[in-house]
């Protein structure tokens, strides 16, 4: 059976491209570029250059702003809390109630350490209120860390707007964003709309780079000080050996991920929204989350109302099809993802959570497929439902 | 995480959902035993009934002769529900018998269930004493006998866990029928403590009623997670307390009367205020201090912090 995988803001697959590139580094180029006979200027060489495309990329200036790290959670973790650090004459940070954990978890563990965090609400679309995002700047705001992109429902958040505000109201406010999601799916740039963006996180595994490689960009003068210590390497700022086949990797698979972005806006977004029409017209009694805001064009949140999410991905599983859900039963707790109840997603609906996310590697054949069997799925578990009125096809109240 | 179920689950699900000839799943018009467990704002719900062929005379020897379920729910919600109409089949002929099913059979049934899906089998098990207990009810059957003591399904009782609409009585009673010696096991088998998880450590919480249960070193994890005393606050974190009990509570209060009041400073316990407006020229003004505002931040702080006026 052809596994059609529809999962890729979970993780996406290695590009050939980019598994060619990072062999070598595996076997012949196995050198610590921190090591001083003349091989080694190889890995080097390597790690240089990767940092340069990268800078390219993201049209971030200098490429010595960028550090490379394990993942997008080390970044999240490494931006923020080395600000706090590096910061202990205020007090206050704001951030939203649906980022990502790696920013979430790291809000609330500054919190008990004596910070105050405003999480800013989003609205039924999960979109942000800009009132509320005004008043909560202070005098004393530290820290404002708000995501691009947002990673179960896709919906973007206007943070060229954000860090603007933030910039006017006090110019010694430190603006990050998390850019997991974003990368390759919108036009990310560090001199153009995103110049006052202090901080910036994103990882491999997003854009079809192996996973246990990420980045952060530490803008020249942002007030921030390094969370990993031992080590000179990245120039002191994030000490541990370089991974160098995975960092030369992380550069390839950004370069095709830039280059990818009219692909991911046009074809992709076309796949997508395909999808959502012919769901629409066979599945009654459902909704897009945030299908009236802005959105990544790959990303689609069905609400199914009166079922719950696990047991359609285990449907789904049986034919090859690999989505995932906010479903408590897939949560790893007993609640149903943060991000949809933030939006305050009707209870007959946030169990039955479904997120089908694409990319470039996806085709008509796919989305027909799923066109094909979702909506019988759906109808069984909808049979087996005691709020679910099979005569009338509706949702019983 | 990946799906670690048994075959029989998933043979069970897989029947259910492809409504195979020989499942239990549907309605039954007319029960004469009906029972619901669980909610849909809890991410799973059963709702189970049975049918007897009535004794002419003696409603105990009623026979059950067909059960029915519907099931919002998981995988694993799904089977245990089609599991327990398969246990009543095999185990029970009359109600009472029924009673004596737990969760644990269908656990067994099941082949086992991966431990964060015990309370699967749970709600079966509740959702069956639920529809005996409405049996009883219709036939005239007295089941004091036959039930622990309290037979309420939804024990009334102080909440416990607010996330999940589980009653102090309903845990305590459960505690010791399911063996259940920590608090992960309880979340396990009762959703308790899975939500937001504030009553896992709280006063009168979960480890509280295990402690009672089983007597005070029930499990090891205690040892790591007892909670430390909060720091006092520093002047920062009191300073912005002291602003916002005024902005919320004092200032509100005043205004009603044509006043203000204006926060000048925090020295350690000390917090310096000024009245203004009406309050200001009031006579009343310094009884106004004492009384109200200093009572209110002493009750929000402690004892020593004094409130002076400038």
């Amino acid at each position: 059976m052809r596994t059609i995988y529809v999962d890729n803001n979970a993780t996406t697959a290695i590009a050939p491209e980019v598994l060619e590139v990072m062999q070598p580094y595996f076997t012949s180029e196995y050198f610590n570029p921190s090591s001083m006979y003349t091989a080694a200027q190889s890995t080097a060489a390597a790690i240089r250059q990767a940092r340069e495309t990268i800078a390219n990329c993201l049209n971030a200036g200098a490429p010595e702003q960028l550090l490379f790290t394990g993942s997008a959670t080390e970044s999240n973790n490494s931006a923020l809390f080395g600000t706090v650090q590096a910061n202990s004459q205020r007090h206050h940070v704001i951030t939203t109630a649906v980022e990502h954990p790696s920013v979430l978890e790291v809000c609330k563990e500054l919190q008990r350490r004596g910070l105050e965090v405003d999480f800013l609400p989003v609205n039924r679309q999960g979109e942000l209120e800009m009132r509320d995002y005004v008043k909560a700047l202070r005098r004393d705001t530290l820290l404002v860390t708000i995501m691009l992109a947002n990673n179960e429902t896709g919906v973007c958040y206007p943070v060229a707007e954000l860090v603007r505000i933030a910039k006017e109201t006090d110019p010694q406010i430190i603006f990050h964003t998390d850019a997991t999601q974003a990368i390759g799916k919108l036009p990310v740039d560090l001199q153009g709309d995103l110049r006052h963006v202090d901080l910036l996180s994103f990882s491999g595994h997003k854009l079809h780079a192996p996973k246990g490689v990420g980045a952060l960009f530490v803008r020249r003068g942002t007030r921030w000080q390094p969370f990993i210590l031992g080590g000179h390497q990245e120039r002191g700022l994030r000490a541990g050996t370089e991974n160098v086949p995975y960092i030369v990797g992380l550069a390839k698979a950004c370069e095709l991920a830039v280059a990818g972005v009219d692909e991911e806006q046009t074809r992709v977004r076309q796949l997508r929204d395909r999808l959502q029409s012919a769901l629409y017209e066979c599945i009654p009694a459902l909704e897009v989350n945030g299908s009236e805001a802005q959105r990544l064009p790959n990303t689609l949140n069905l609400a199914i109302h009166g079922i719950e999410g696990e047991a359609i991905l285990f449907e789904l599983s049986r034919y090859g099809i690999c989505a995932s859900s906010g479903s408590a039963c897939t949560s790893g707790s007993l609640d149903p993802s943060h991000v949809l109840k933030a939006m305050a997603v009707p209870f007959t609906a946030i169990h039955g959570s479904l997120r089908i996310s694409l990319s470039r590697y996806n085709d008509e054949q796919d989305v027909k497929r799923i066109i094909e069997v979702l909506p019988e799925i759906v109808a069984n578990l909808r049979k087996l439902s005691p709020y679910w009125d099979d005569q009338r096809n509706c949702l019983k109240v | 995480m990946p799906w670690e179920y048994s075959e029989k689950v998933l043979q069970l699900f897989r029947e259910a959902v492809q409504g195979s000839g020989g499942t239990h799943m549907g309605e039954l018009e007319a029960p004469d035993g009906f029972g619901e467990h669980g909610s849909i704002v809890c991410g799973d719900a059963l709702r189970f009934a049975f049918r007897v062929k009535r004794h002419p005379t003696d409603p105990t020897r009623d026979i059950i002769t067909e059960a029915h379920y519907l099931t919002f729910g998981c995988t694993s919600a799904i089977a245990a529900s089609e599991a327990l109409c398969c246990v009543l089949e095999k185990q029970a002929k009359t109600p009472l018998e029924a009673l004596r099913i737990t969760n644990q059979d269908l656990i067994d049934y099941l082949g086992g269930l991966p431990d964060q899906k015990i309370h699967c089998s749970v709600m079966g098990a509740e959702a069956l004493k639920a529809a005996v207990i409405d049996w009883a009810k219709k036939r005239g059957v007295d089941l004091s006998g036959y039930l622990p003591t309290q037979l309420e399904r939804q024990e009334e009782g102080r909440l416990v866990c607010k996330c999940f609409s589980v009653s102090e009585p309903y845990l305590r009673r459960k505690i010791r029928e399911l063996q259940l010696h920590s608090v992960e096991a309880i979340t396990n088998a009762l959703k308790a403590g899975g939500g937001c998880g504030a009553c896992r450590y709280a006063p009168g919480g979960l480890k509280d009623l295990l402690d009672e249960c089983w007597g005070t070193i029930s499990e090891s994890e205690a040892v790591a997670e007892t909670p430390v005393a909060p720091e006092p606050l520093s002047p920062y974190q009191l300073g912005k307390k002291v602003e916002q009990i005024i902005e919320t509570v004092i200032r509100p209060l005043l205004q009603r009367d044509g006043g203000d009041i204006e926060l000048i400073d925090i020295k350690g316990q000390q917090v310096y205020c000024r009245l203004i407006g009406a309050c200001a020229t009031c006579p009343g003004s310094a009884q106004t201090f004492k009384l109200l505002v200093e009572q209110k931040l002493k009750e929000e702080f402690s004892e020593q912090l004094q409130l002076i006026a400038v």
